[in-house]
């Protein structure tokens, strides 16, 4: 039995520019993947390779266990994609497209009078079915396409940054959808530059920088592995130089904000009564410390220098 | 096991219509529900027709002139053709839009034949064309143009106007999914506009000089019209049904034929 997603070697080039270089991934049936990164890291161009819209320069990848170039038409049998920002019909009323979308995957009307509106229903869109889709707010675009993504009851489904830019709670009211589809079998590629939408979704992720994976596996994991709490502190922006000497002497910089200093705690949290002692000792005047267990943020920052843009800290 | 792959090329086939069927209705759809889309189409050629036959009335008595009854007899098919062919650039327009806004990419992640994508659209223009046919000549007729062809010469300016429709909008799928922008395709439109006004569309190149008259001889609208405007002004005439209807098939065959290799080379560089 293969794998949902198996890729090797993934590489695509347009002209000059590398935005995939040499991405091995995997996902396992039945589990919830995140890929995680920032902007224009390679996420989307990974996932276009693997919903079969772009062909790979280089290395090769299996969907639902057919080849994404030679059997394309296979793969876009099996998988349901939702791409970024929901490209849908404005002029269409919801009903249409889940009919047109049924009828594109070659499924008999009777099958779109039964499912489409215990779809809708699941999406909580019942009552703006016949609304033409230009009415409806993002968050509502964004659940009307997971709908579309699931007519033909995939066994993969990939989602594309589904919460980019929609506010919290329909954030909330998607990610419970794509639980409740994974408790039901469903397995579940995502890409997102949300942190916390892959703490909180992915049993498993990598993060990719600069189109290639620099960290893979369980959240819990990958933050154990980081070690050390990040200990953040607030100086007045004279002393900034001498509070970072007397922090260095109990852990590894971490990057962080601008305007403040941190480092990885290596003795935890018994640690800080002897950092304010020192940080007095050297008289530096601290406005506000905090003290955080390791968070995906760190392992980001840990694997690539940079904090994710955007990350609350 | 032949019987099996039969009924699967069966189901296959059947499929396939029901796309191209759900995305041409999606295109007429469309269409109707955006009203500044096709009424500036219908309106503008009336108005130019209104306009020309209050104009040119006395031109039909200068030599060189086909003898008609009146102007408006003259000008019907060009008008209708028009209507048609500015119509018939929205197929492109709005893939271009699907293109742009990620639509497009909706119907290729789905297992649709390719070939629906394209007979979706060109099915829509020709549609339109058949509905905007209808208005237009009964419009013209309501004010006292005839067909001297009677019956039969409606029945193909109907199926030429259909024809170029299709020819017409398979250019627009071209321009559509080479450059993949709306704005490349609606700049085509001055393009369409310019090749139908110099040509014999509204005025006999008999009565024109210079470049000018060379350009509307030469200029393949001139002969599309010419034989089609015959069946409205002289009578019935084999020749001239096939002249038009044959000229417009080709015509539209050889733009489906380069719209699908325009798709093809499209999914090809993805």
């Amino acid at each position: 039995m293969s794998r949902p997603v198996e890729a090797t070697g993934l590489v695509k080039r347009f002209g000059d520019l590398t935005a995939v270089d040499g991405v091995d991934l995997h996902v396992d049936e039945g589990e919830i993947f995140a890929f995680l990164g920032p902007n224009g890291a390679g996420k989307s161009t990974t996932v276009r390779m693997l919903v079969t819209l772009l062909q790979p320069t280089a290395g090769s990848a299996r969907v639902a266990g057919f080849d994404v170039v030679r059997e394309a038409g296979a793969v876009r049998r099996a998988i349901g994609v939702a791409l970024q920002d929901a490209a849908i019909d404005p002029m269409m009323t919801g009903n249409e497209l889940l009919q047109l979308q049924a009828v594109l995957h070659g499924l008999p009307r009777s099958v779109v009078r039964r499912r489409g509106p215990e779809l809708l229903e699941r999406v909580g869109l019942t009552a703006a079915a016949d609304r033409r889709v230009g009415t409806y707010s993002g968050g509502m675009r964004r659940r009307l396409d997971l709908a579309l993504s699931l007519i033909h009851e995939p066994s993969v489904l990939f989602l594309d940054e589904p919460t980019t830019g929609l506010d919290p709670t329909s954030r909330q009211s998607l990610w419970e959808e794509v639980r409740r589809l994974n408790d039901d079998g469903t397995t579940v590629f995502l890409t997102t530059q949300y942190l916390e939408e892959a703490d909180q979704l992915a049993g498993r992720l990598a993060i990719i920088d600069d189109g290639a994976i620099v960290r893979e596996g369980a959240p819990a994991t990958l933050k154990e592995a980081v070690g050390s709490p990040t200990l953040r502190v607030d100086v007045p922006a004279g002393q900034r130089e001498v509070a970072h000497q007397v922090l260095l002497r109990f852990g590894p910089n971490r990057p962080c904000r601008e305007g403040r200093v941190a480092v990885g705690l290596d003795g935890g949290a018994a640690q800080m009564a002897e950092v304010v002692r020192a940080l007095d000792e050297a008289s530096v005047r601290v406005d506000h410390l905090e003290l955080d267990a390791p968070s995906l943020d760190d392992v980001f920052a840990e694997a690539t220098g940079r904090r994710l843009e955007g990350a609350t800290e | 096991m032949t019987t099996v792959t039969a009924i699967d090329d069966r189901s296959h086939l059947s499929t396939a219509l029901d796309q191209m069927a759900e995305l041409s209705a999606r295109s007429i759809r469309n269409s109707l529900r955006n009203p500044s889309g096709y009424i500036p189409g219908l309106v503008f050629p009336l108005m130019l027709a209104a306009v020309y036959s209050a104009q040119f009335q006395r031109a039909l008595g200068l030599p060189g002139f086909p003898e008609v009854d009146s102007f408006l007899d003259f000008i019907l098919p060009a008008s209708i053709l028009q209507s048609v062919a500015f119509g018939a650039t929205a197929a492109g327009a709005d893939m271009a839009l699907d293109i742009e806004n990620g639509f497009f990419d909706r119907l290729l992640t789905s297992p649709v034949s390719r070939a629906s994508i394209l007979v979706g659209r060109l099915v829509g223009s020709a549609v339109e064309a058949a509905l905007k046919f209808v208005v237009l000549l009964a419009i013209f007729l309501l004010f006292g143009a005839s067909v001297k062809s009677g019956l039969p010469g409606v029945v193909v300016l109907m199926v030429v106007s259909l024809l170029l429709a299709i020819a017409i909008g398979g250019i627009s799928l071209v321009l559509a999914l080479r450059t993949g922008s709306q704005e490349a395709v609606n700049a085509s439109f001055p393009l369409v506009f310019s090749t139908l006004f110099i040509s014999s569309a509204f005025f006999p190149t008999e009565l024109m000089n210079g470049w000018y008259q060379k350009v509307a001889e030469y200029n393949p609208v001139s002969w599309i019209i010419n034989p089609v405007r015959r069946l409205v002004i002289e009578g019935w005439s084999w020749t001239d049904a096939a002249t038009a209807i044959g000229l417009t098939a080709t015509l539209g065959a050889l733009t489906i034929t380069w719209a699908t290799f325009a798709l093809r080379s499209r999914l090809r560089s993805l």
